[in-house]
C-alpha cells in the first residue's frame, strides 16, 4: 500500500492515475496562486522604497510561492508521467485531424 | 536626442552580434519539421518558455502604458498591470488542460473541443483573426520603436519601424520558433537585469527611497505609495468596483482560454514545453517575473514624479520610464541601455512573426489548402508566412494613427462578452460550437450598442468601463445559453476522446461516462 504522505492535511504522493483527478490539493493552488502574486508585486514595490509593511508582504508573497510549489509539484510531476505514456498516440491522432483523415 | 559615445556603440553592436547569431545557430533544429519551427519540438524545460514568456511580454510599448498608469495613479496603477494574474490560475487550470490537448494553436484546439460544421467555422474564423491580430500587433508595437528612435535620434518614425523588424526576420525565417525562444532567452535575461539597473537608478537620482516619500510628503502626494488607497465604492477614479471587477475578470479568466489575447502567445509556449508540470511552470514564472519588473517600473516611475510633478499631458508622462532611464544614466551605459530596449522589442517581435504563421501555416494552409503537405513543405509555407507577416506590419504600422482607434475597439469586444463563454468551452461539456459562434456575434453588436451608439443618441449614459463588462457579458448571455440548449450537443464520441485527452475541469460526467463506456480512459464513475 502506498505511504500517503500529508501536509496539513494536503497529499504530496500521488499515483500517477489518482493525479488525473481534479482534488483539493489542485482548488489550494488556485486559491494560493494569485494570493503570492499579489504579495510579490506589491510587496517588492514598497520594499523598493524601505518600507516594512514591503518587506513583509515581500517575505509573505515568497512563503506563499514556496508553499504552492512544495504542494503542487508531486501532483504535476505524476500527472506529466503518465500523460507521456500516452502523447505519441495523441500526437498521431492530432495529425489524422489537420489532414481529415480521422474516422469518427 | 542622445549621444552615444565608442562604448555606446559597441555595446548595441556586440548585442546585435550576439542576438542574431545565437538565432540563427538553430536553423538546422528549425527547418527540420512543422513541429520544430513552431513548438521547437514540443521538447523545452520550462525556464526556456517562461522566460519567453517574460520577454514576449516586455515591449517598447509595454513602459509608456505603465508610465502612463503609475504616473497618473501611483502605486494603485499596479492593479491596472495585474490582469496578468490570470495566469495565476490558468498554470494549473487551463494550461493543464491545453497542453494535453497537443494543439497547435488555439483555433486547432477548437477543432478537437468541438465536432463537425461550426468546429471548422470556429478554427477558420480564429486562424483568420489570430493571423490578422498578431499582424497588428507587429505594427503597434514597431511604430511604438518608430517613435521611440524618433525620440532617442531624431530617425523618421519608418527607420524604427522596418529596420529592427528585419533584424529579427532574419533569425525568425531561418530558425522559426528556435529561433525566437532561444534569442528570447537571452533578451529576457538582458532586458530584465537592464530594467531593475535603471529603475534602482532612477530612484537613487531622485533622492533615494527616504528622499522619495519626503518629496511626496512634501507634495501632498503621499497617497501615491498606497496601493490600496481607493476613491470610494463606486465614485473617483479608482473606485472599489473597478478594482474587484478586474480581480474577478483576471483570476476566474485563468479557468477559460482566450479570456485575454496574450492567450495566444502563452499557448505556444505551453506546448512548446516537454511536459505538462513545465507547461505550468512555464507561465507561472513567466508571469511572476513579468508582475515583478512592474514593481520596478513602478518605483522609478514615482522617482519621476517627484522630479517633475504635475505634468497633465498623457504624450509627455507615458515617457516617464524612458526619460528618467535615458536622460540619467551614466555614461558609457547608454548603449547598454538602448540594447536592452532592442532587446525587449526583439522579443515581442519575433514571438507575433511566429505566431502569426502557426495560424496560417498549420491552421490554413496545413488544414485547409494542403492537407497531404510534407514536412519541407510546411516548414517552406511557415517561411512565407513570416514574411507575409513582416509586410503587413509595415503597412499597419506606417497607417496605425488612423486604425488604432478601431482596433482597440475590436480588442475590447474580444474581452467584454466573450469572457464567459471562453470559460464555459473549457468547464461546461454542453457548451457547443454554435453557442460560441453565437456569443461572437451578438457580442459585436451589443458593443456596438453599448459602448457607441445608445450613448451617442443619449438614450444611456456612458458607462465606466467596468460596468460596460458586467452589461456586456450579461446581455451575451441572453443570446448563446438559449443558442447552446436550442442546437444539439457535440458528438458524444468526439467529446469522449477530448475528454480523454485533456481531463478538463468543471461540469463533464456524462462524458466522462461516455469515456469509460469506450475503454478509452479507466476507472469508476463517481
Amino acid at each position: 500500500m502506498i505511504n500517503k504522505k500529508k501536509f496539513l492535511g494536503l497529499r504530496r504522493e500521488w499515483k500517477p492515475e489518482e493525479a488525473e483527478s481534479w482534488t483539493k490539493e489542485d482548488w489550494v493552488a488556485i486559491i494560493v496562486s494569485p494570493i503570492a502574486y499579489a504579495l510579490l508585486m506589491i510587496g517588492l514595490a514598497l520594499l523598493i522604497f524601505l518600507k516594512l509593511e514591503g518587506l513583509v508582504l515581500f517575505l509573505l508573497g515568497i512563503g506563499a510561492t514556496v508553499f504552492l510549489h512544495y504542494l503542487i509539484d508531486p501532483k504535476l510531476k505524476a500527472v506529466s508521467s503518465e500523460y507521456e505514456k500516452k502523447q505519441k498516440e495523441y500526437l498521431e491522432r492530432l495529425e489524422m485531424v489537420v489532414r481529415w483523415k480521422e474516422n469518427e | 536626442m542622445i549621444h552615444f559615445s565608442p562604448l555606446d556603440w559597441m555595446w548595441l553592436v556586440l548585442y546585435l552580434v550576439l542576438m542574431t547569431g545565437c538565432g540563427l545557430i538553430f536553423y538546422r533544429l528549425g527547418k527540420r519539421s512543422e513541429a520544430d519551427f513552431f513548438l521547437a519540438g514540443r521538447g523545452l524545460p520550462w525556464w526556456i518558455p517562461g522566460i519567453s514568456v517574460y520577454a514576449t511580454h516586455t515591449a517598447t510599448d509595454t513602459p509608456i502604458w505603465v508610465s502612463g498608469v503609475i504616473y497618473k495613479y501611483g502605486l494603485r496603477g499596479l492593479w491596472y498591470t495585474f490582469f496578468s494574474a490570470w495566469c495565476a490560475v490558468a498554470a494549473f487550470v487551463s494550461a493543464r488542460i491545453f497542453r494535453r490537448s497537443l494543439a497547435y494553436s488555439q483555433a486547432e484546439w477548437q477543432s478537437l473541443r468541438y465536432s463537425g460544421l461550426g468546429a471548422e467555422l470556429l478554427r477558420g474564423w480564429m486562424s483568420g483573426w489570430g493571423s490578422f491580430l498578431n499582424m497588428f500587433i507587429l505594427g503597434w508595437v514597431s511604430m511604438a520603436m518608430g517613435k521611440l528612435c524618433n525620440y532617442l535620434f531624431g530617425w523618421d518614425n519608418w527607420i524604427g519601424l522596418i529596420i529592427p523588424s528585419l533584424i529579427v526576420a532574419l533569425y525568425v525565417l531561418s530558425a522559426g520558433y528556435w529561433g525566437v525562444v532561444m534569442a528570447d532567452f537571452q533578451q529576457g535575461i538582458i532586458a530584465f537585469f537592464l530594467i531593475v539597473f535603471a529603475s534602482i537608478w532612477g530612484v537613487r537620482v531622485a533622492g533615494g527611497p527616504a528622499g522619495i516619500i519626503s518629496k511626496l510628503e512634501a507634495l501632498g502626494e503621499s497617497w501615491r505609495l498606497n496601493p490600496f488607497h481607493f476613491s470610494g465604492f463606486f465614485s473617483g477614479d479608482f473606485p472599489v468596483a473597478w478594482f474587484l471587477t478586474m480581480i474577478f475578470i483576471a483570476i476566474l479568466g485563468g479557468f477559460g482560454m482566450g479570456t485575454s489575447i496574450d492567450w495566444y502567445a502563452e499557448a505556444q509556449r505551453i506546448q512548446s514545453s516537454k511536459t505538462v508540470r513545465d507547461a505550468a511552470y512555464s507561465i507561472w514564472w513567466g508571469t511572476a517575473l513579468t508582475l515583478t519588473r512592474n514593481s520596478f517600473w513602478a518605483a522609478a516611475i514615482i522617482a519621476f514624479f517627484v522630479l517633475y510633478p504635475g505634468i497633465t499631458e498623457a504624450q509627455q508622462y507615458e515617457m516617464a520610464w524612458y526619460r528618467i532611464a535615458f536622460e540619467h544614466i551614466p555614461s558609457g551605459m547608454m548603449g547598454f541601455l538602448f540594447a536592452g530596449i532592442i532587446a525587449i522589442h526583439f522579443s515581442t517581435i519575433s514571438t507575433h512573426l511566429n505566431l502569426g504563421a502557426v495560424y496560417l501555416t498549420r491552421d490554413i494552409f496545413h488544414h485547409y489548402i494542403k492537407p497531404e503537405a510534407s514536412e519541407k513543405t510546411l516548414v517552406f509555407a511557415g517561411r512565407v508566412a513570416t514574411a507575409i507577416l513582416l509586410l503587413g506590419s509595415f503597412i499597419y504600422g506606417l497607417m496605425m494613427e488612423e486604425i488604432t482607434r478601431w482596433l482597440i475597439f475590436a480588442l475590447w469586444i474580444m474581452g467584454a462578452g466573450m469572457w464567459l463563454p471562453n470559460i464555459l468551452q473549457v468547464v461546461w461539456w454542453r457548451f457547443n460550437s454554435w453557442g460560441y459562434l453565437s456569443a461572437w456575434i451578438a457580442n459585436l453588436g451589443f458593443s456596438w450598442l453599448i459602448v457607441w451608439i445608445l450613448p451617442a443618441f443619449k438614450l444611456i449614459p456612458e458607462l465606466p468601463d467596468y460596468l460596460q463588462f458586467w452589461v456586456l457579458m450579461v446581455l451575451t448571455a441572453f443570446v448563446y445559453i438559449p443558442v447552446t440548449l436550442l442546437t444539439p450537443p457535440e458528438d458524444k464520441t468526439h467529446l469522449a476522446k477530448y475528454y480523454a485527452m485533456t481531463r478538463p475541469l468543471g461540469w463533464w460526467k456524462p462524458i466522462k461516462l461516455e469515456a469509460l463506456r469506450l475503454g478509452l480512459i479507466q476507472g469508476e464513475a463517481k
